[in-house]
C-alpha cells in the first residue's frame, strides 16, 4: 500500500523461500559445521591420527568455500529480497531490531575472519592457537544464530511485543528457545550431512572412521527434531495448529514431507553410515542431502505459513498491509493512501488494487492461482465475498478500501472468472456451485462451519439459499442463476442427508 | 510528505537510536566497505592486468600471484563491512530505498547472483591462476566484469533514491522491476568517479605493500607502479568530477559552491587533498627513503575517500532536501541495547585483534596479509 509492488509474476513469497531456504540450509552447516570442525581436530590430535587431521583440513577449505561465500551472500540476498518483496514488514523488523542486528553484525565479523584465519592456516599457527581460532569461530557463529532466532520467531509469536513494543519482549519470545534448540539440532545434523561430503573423497583407511563419525553427528541431530519439534509446535499460534490439523491441506502436507524425509535420513544413517560405512557413497550422499534440504524446507514453509494471514503476527499483514492501517484505508479509499494507483479505468485499477492486496500470495494463473479460486464469480458475488475474506480460512487479510475499491477490485475478479464448466448431472453441477460458493468458508460435516441440511428437501433448501443475507452479516447473497440455485439444492440434500 | 510525489510514508515505529549515532555509524562503516571495495575492485583489475603481462615481466607475475591471494579475503570484508552500513542506512532513507529497489528489483536482486559469481572467480583465480593461467586470466576478466556491473547497479539505485520525481514513470514503464535509473545525467559521471577512485585507491594499496618490501627492487616497482595507478585516475578523476558536479541539479551543485559553509569546505579540501597525496608520492617514487613522504601521500589518498564519503552524504541530503529531512523521524533510542551493542563490538574487536596478533606474532608469518589470506 504505502510502496511500490514488484509484479514478478508470481507470488514474491515464493521467492523469499527459495533463498531463505539455500540460506539456511548452508547457515545452519555454519554453525553446526564450526563444531564438527573443532571437535574432529581434538580427536585428531588426541589420537594421534594424521589421516583424520588431513581430512579436517580438507573439510575446513570446503567449509570456507561454501559457508564465507554462498552463506554469507545469501544471507544479504534474504535482506535485500524482503526489502523487494514486504518492504513494510522489512522496514518495521529494522526498526524495531536494528541494534539486535548491529550486535548479530559484530558475531558476522568476528565468524568470516576466524573461519579464513581457520581453515587456511593449518601450519602457520601451533595448534592449541589454532583450535582457540576454531572455537572462536563456532561461538561466533552460534551467537549469531542466537541473535537471528530471536528476530525469526519474533515474526511467528512476537507476544506481549504487540502491547509493550518492547526489545526484548519481542526477542524473548514464546517460540525463542524451541526454536533455537530445533535449530541447533538441525545444525548438528548438517555438520555431519556435509561431513560425509568431504569424508566420502578420503582415503580408505580413514574413510569409513569419517563415515561413521560424521553419520553419529547427523543421527543425532536428526534424533532430536521430532522431541524439539513437538515442543516448538506446542508454542505456535492456536490458528495455526487449525491449519496443519487439516484446515490447510498444504500445511499438513508440509509437516508430513518433512517428517518423512527426517525418518529417511535417520534409516539411511543407521543403515549406512553407521552399520555399512564401506556402502557409502555419493548417491547416498546425495539423499541424504536432498532430504536434509527437504527437511529444512518443511520446517521453514510450516514456520512462514502458520503467520498467515500475517508476515508479522498480528501486526502486519502477509500482504504488507498493517492491521492497524486496516480502519484508515477502508475510510478514506486506497487512492487516498497509495501513492501507487494511478489507474481510471475501473477494471485497470482493479488490476493494481489485485497487486496492491492480492498478489503477495496469489499468482493469475501458477501458484494459488487466483483464476481457479474465482471460477464462476460473478462481479457482484466477487464484491460480497471480499466483505468477508477474513472469513474463509483464516489465512487471508481482510479486504481493505472503500465501496469505490471493492467495486473496482471485485469486477476485476469477475473479469478474471472462468466459467463454470458444464457438469453432468445435477448432482455435479451442484457441487460445482457449492465449491465456486460455498466450500470458501464452510465443510460438509467437519469443522469448518459445517453444513446441515438433514430433514430438510431440496426445494426447501433452495428457499433457504434466498435468505443467506438475514443470517448474518457475514454471509453473502447467492448470486447464481435458478438453475444453480436448484442444482446446489440437490447437491446440498445428497450430500448432507 | 513535504511534496505531492509518490514517497511511501515513514515507518511509525521510531528510529531506535539517535539520528547523530546512526549518520555516524553509516558514514564510518561506508568508509570502511570503501576502503575494502575499492581495493577489490581495482585489485581484481591490477591482478587481470598483471596475468596478461606475466611473461614479460617478473614483478607483474609475482603481483598477480600476490593479488590472487589477498583478494578472496578483501571479497570476504567488503561484503562484511558492506552489510552495516545497508543496516544504518534502512533506518533513516529505508523508505526511499525500499521504493526505488523495488522499481529496479531484477537488476538489485541480480547483484546477489552477481556477488557469488564474482566471488567464486576470484578464488577460483586465487587457486588456479598460476596452474591455468588462461582460465584463471578469463575467470577474473569476468569477475572484474560482474564487478563493474554490481558497482553500476549500486550507483544506479543510489541515484535513483533520491530521485522521486522518476519513480511514478518506473513504476508504469515496468512494475515488474525490469528499470534501470538511465535518465539521470549524474547516473555516468557518478559511476565512472567512484570506479576512478577504485583505481586510485588500489594504488594507495601497492605502495602500502611496497613499502613494506622497500629494501628490494620489487617492494620499488610496487611503489613505482602504485604511485601511477593512483596518480593517472585521481588526475582523470579531477575531470570526471567536474563534470559530476556540472551535472547535479543546481540546487545540489550549489550547496557545494557557496550556499552551504560545510559541502563547500568539504569540496576545497576533497580538491586539495588528492593533489597533496600525488605531489607526496611523486616525490617518494624518486626519494631513497620513500616512507615519509608515501605515507603523507597515502594519509592524503585515505583522507580523500573520508571526504568524499562525507561528500557523498552532503549530496544525498541535499538531493533529499524537498522531500525528507531528519526531523521527520520519530526517535526512541534503545539505550540498554544500544550499550550492549558497543559492549559486544569492543569485544570483537578485541578478539579480531587476538586473532590477527596470533597470525602475526607466528613463527612461520610470512606477512601479516599472506597470513590472513593463508598461504
Amino acid at each position: 500500500m504505502n510502496y511500490p509492488v514488484w509484479q514478478l509474476g508470481f507470488p514474491g513469497g515464493l521467492l523469499i523461500a527459495a533463498v531463505a531456504v539455500l540460506h539456511v540450509f548452508v547457515s545452519h552447516f555454519a554453525v553446526g559445521g564450526g563444531a564438527y570442525l573443532v571437535i574432529t581436530e581434538h580427536l585428531a590430535y588426541q589420537r594421534n591420527d594424521d589421516l583424520l587431521l588431513l581430512y579436517v583440513k580438507r573439510h575446513s577449505k570446503f567449509f570456507a568455500l561454501v559457508t564465507v561465500v554462498f552463506g554469507a551472500v545469501t544471507g544479504v540476498g534474504i535482506w535485500f529480497t524482503i526489502g523487494l518483496v514486504s518492504p513494510e514488514a522489512t522496514s518495521s523488523l529494522i526498526h524495531t531490531f536494528v541494534w539486535g542486528w548491529a550486535i548479530e553484525w559484530v558475531f558476522f565479523f568476528v565468524e568470516i575472519a576466524a573461519a579464513l584465519i581457520y581453515a587456511y592456516n593449518w601450519d602457520r599457527l601451533d595448534r592449541r592457537t589454532h583450535l582457540a581460532i576454531g572455537w572462536i569461530y563456532f561461538v561466533a557463529a552460534w551467537l549469531s544464530l542466537v541473535v537471528i532466532n530471536g528476530i525469526i520467531t519474533y515474526m511467528l509469536t512476537p507476544g506481549r511485543w504487540l502491547q509493550s513494543k518492547g526489545f526484548w519482549d519481542g526477542f524473548f519470545n514464546p517460540t525463542y528457545l524451541p526454536s533455537l534448540l530445533i535449530r541447533m539440532a538441525m545444525a548438528t545434523a548438517l555438520a555431519g550431512m556435509f561431513g560425509l561430503v568431504t569424508g566420502l573423497r578420503q582415503a580408505t583407511p580413514v574413510r569409513e572412521r569419517i563415515v561413521r563419525w560424521a553419520g553419529a553427528w547427523l543421527l543425532i541431530g536428526i534424533a532430536l527434531l521430532p522431541l524439539l519439534g513437538r515442543w516448538y509446535y506446542g508454542k505456535f499460534p492456536a490458528f495455526a495448529h487449525d491449519y496443519v490439523a487439516g484446515l490447510i491441506p498444504a500445511a499438513r502436507r508440509a509437516v508430513l514431507a518433512g517428517a518423512v524425509c527426517a525418518a529417511l535420513i535417520l534409516l539411511l544413517t543407521m543403515v549406512f553410515a553407521l552399520l555399512k560405512p564401506r556402502l557409502v557413497n555419493a548417491a547416498v550422499v546425495a539423499v541424504l542431502l536432498m532430504c536434509g534440504l527437504l527437511v529444512m524446507g518443511s520446517g521453514e514453509y510450516l514456520r512462514e505459513f502458520s503467520r498467515k494471514p500475517y508476515v508479522i503476527n498480528g501486526y502486519i499483514y502477509a500482504n504488507d498491509m498493517r492491521v492497524a492501517d486496516v480502519t484508515r484505508i477502508s475510510t478514506q479509499g486506497v487512492k487516498q493512501v497509495s501513492p501507487w494507483v494511478m489507474a481510471a479505468e475501473p477494471v485497470k485499477y482493479g488490476r493494481e488494487l489485485f497487486a496492491l492486496q492480492c498478489a503477495a500470495c496469489h499468482s493469475l494463473d501458477g501458484y494459488r492461482s487466483i483464476r481457479s479460486r474465482v471460477r464462476g464469480w460473478d462481479a457482484t458475488f466477487a464484491r460480497e465475498m471480499l466483505l468477508h475474506l477474513q472469513l474463509t480460512r483464516g489465512t487471508m487479510p481482510p479486504f481493505a478500501g472503500n465501496e469505490q475499491d471493492r467495486a473496482a477490485l471485485g469486477d476485476y475478479l469477475a473479469s478474471l472468472a472462468p466459467a463454470a464448466v458444464a457438469a453432468g448431472g445435477e448432482i455435479d453441477a451442484g457441487r460445482q456451485v457449492y465449491e465456486m460458493r460455498c466450500a470458501l468458508c464452510h465443510s460438509i460435516r467437519g469443522s469448518r462451519r459445517p453444513l446441515d441440511f438433514s430433514g430438510m428437501d431440496a426445494g426447501a433448501i433452495a428457499d433457504f439459499t434466498r435468505t443467506l443475507p438475514d443470517l448474518s452479516a457475514d454471509m453473502p447473497p447467492f448470486t447464481g442463476t435458478e438453475s444453480e440455485r436448484h442444482a446446489l439444492a440437490v447437491y446440498l440434500h445428497d450430500a448432507t442427508k | 510528505m513535504l511534496t505531492n510525489l509518490p514517497i511511501p510514508r515513514i515507518d511509525p515505529m521510531p528510529a531506535p537510536g539517535p539520528i547523530w549515532l546512526l549518520r555516524t555509524l553509516l558514514l564510518l562503516t561506508f568508509f570502511l566497505h570503501l576502503l575494502f571495495m575499492n581495493t577489490l575492485l581495482g585489485g581484481t583489475v591490477i591482478a587481470f592486468v598483471c596475468t596478461l603481462r606475466r611473461k614479460r615481466s617478473l614483478f607483474a607475475a609475482q603481483l598477480a600471484g600476490e593479488l590472487g591471494r589477498i583478494l578472496p579475503v578483501v571479497f570476504a570484508f567488503t561484503i562484511t563491512l558492506g552489510v552495516a552500513p545497508l543496516l544504518f542506512l534502512q533506518v533513516m532513507y529505508g523508505h526511499l530505498l525500499y521504493a526505488s529497489s523495488i522499481l529496479i528489483a531484477v537488476p538489485w536482486l541480480g547483484i546477489i547472483g552477481m556477488v557469488i559469481l564474482a566471488y567464486y572467480g576470484v578464488y577460483y583465480f586465487s587457486l588456479r591462476a598460476t596452474s591455468h593461467p588462461v582460465s584463471g586470466t578469463i575467470v577474473m576478466g569476468l569477475s572484474i566484469a560482474l564487478l563493474a556491473s554490481i558497482a553500476h547497479t549500486y550507483t544506479n539505485n543510489f541515484t535513483l533514491m533520491l530521485g522521486p520525481d522518476r519513480w511514478a514513470s518506473l513504476y508504469h514503464r515496468s512494475a515488474a522491476g525490469w528499470n534501470m535509473n538511465w535518465t539521470d545525467p549524474t547516473v555516468l559521471p557518478r559511476y565512472l568517479h567512484f570506479v576512478l577512485g577504485a583505481l586510485a585507491v588500489t594504488g594507495l594499496f601497492l605502495v602500502i605493500q611496497g613499502l613494506r618490501k622497500r629494501e628490494t627492487s620489487y617492494g620499488r616497482w610496487l611503489i613505482d607502479q602504485g604511485t601511477l595507478v593512483f596518480v593517472a585516475p585521481t588526475i582523470l578523476n579531477y575531470l570526471v568530477g567536474f563534470w559530476f558536479l556540472l551535472r547535479l541539479p543546481g540546487g545540489v551543485r550549489m550547496t557545494f559552491m557557496g550556499h552551504d559553509t560545510f559541502p563547500t569546505a568539504l569540496l576545497g579540501i576533497g580538491l586539495l587533498l588528492p593533489l597533496a597525496a600525488i605531489v607526496h608520492l611523486i616525490l617518494a617514487r624518486g626519494n631513497k627513503s620513500p616512507v615519509r613522504q608515501a605515507i603523507i601521500g597515502i594519509g592524503g589518498g585515505v583522507g580523500t575517500i573520508a571526504v568524499m564519503v562525507l561528500m557523498r552524504d552532503a549530496v544525498r541530503n541535499a538531493y533529499l532536501a524537498p522531500h525528507f529531512r531528519f526531523e521527520q523521524l520519530p526517535v526512541a533510542p534503545q539505550w540498554g541495547i544500544i550499550l550492549l551493542f558497543v559492549l559486544i563490538f569492543v569485544g570483537g574487536l578485541a578478539t579480531l585483534f587476538y586473532m590477527l596478533r596470533a597470525l602475526t606474532c607466528s613463527p612461520n608469518r610470512v606477512t601479516a596479509a599472506t597470513a590472513a589470506s593463508g598461504r
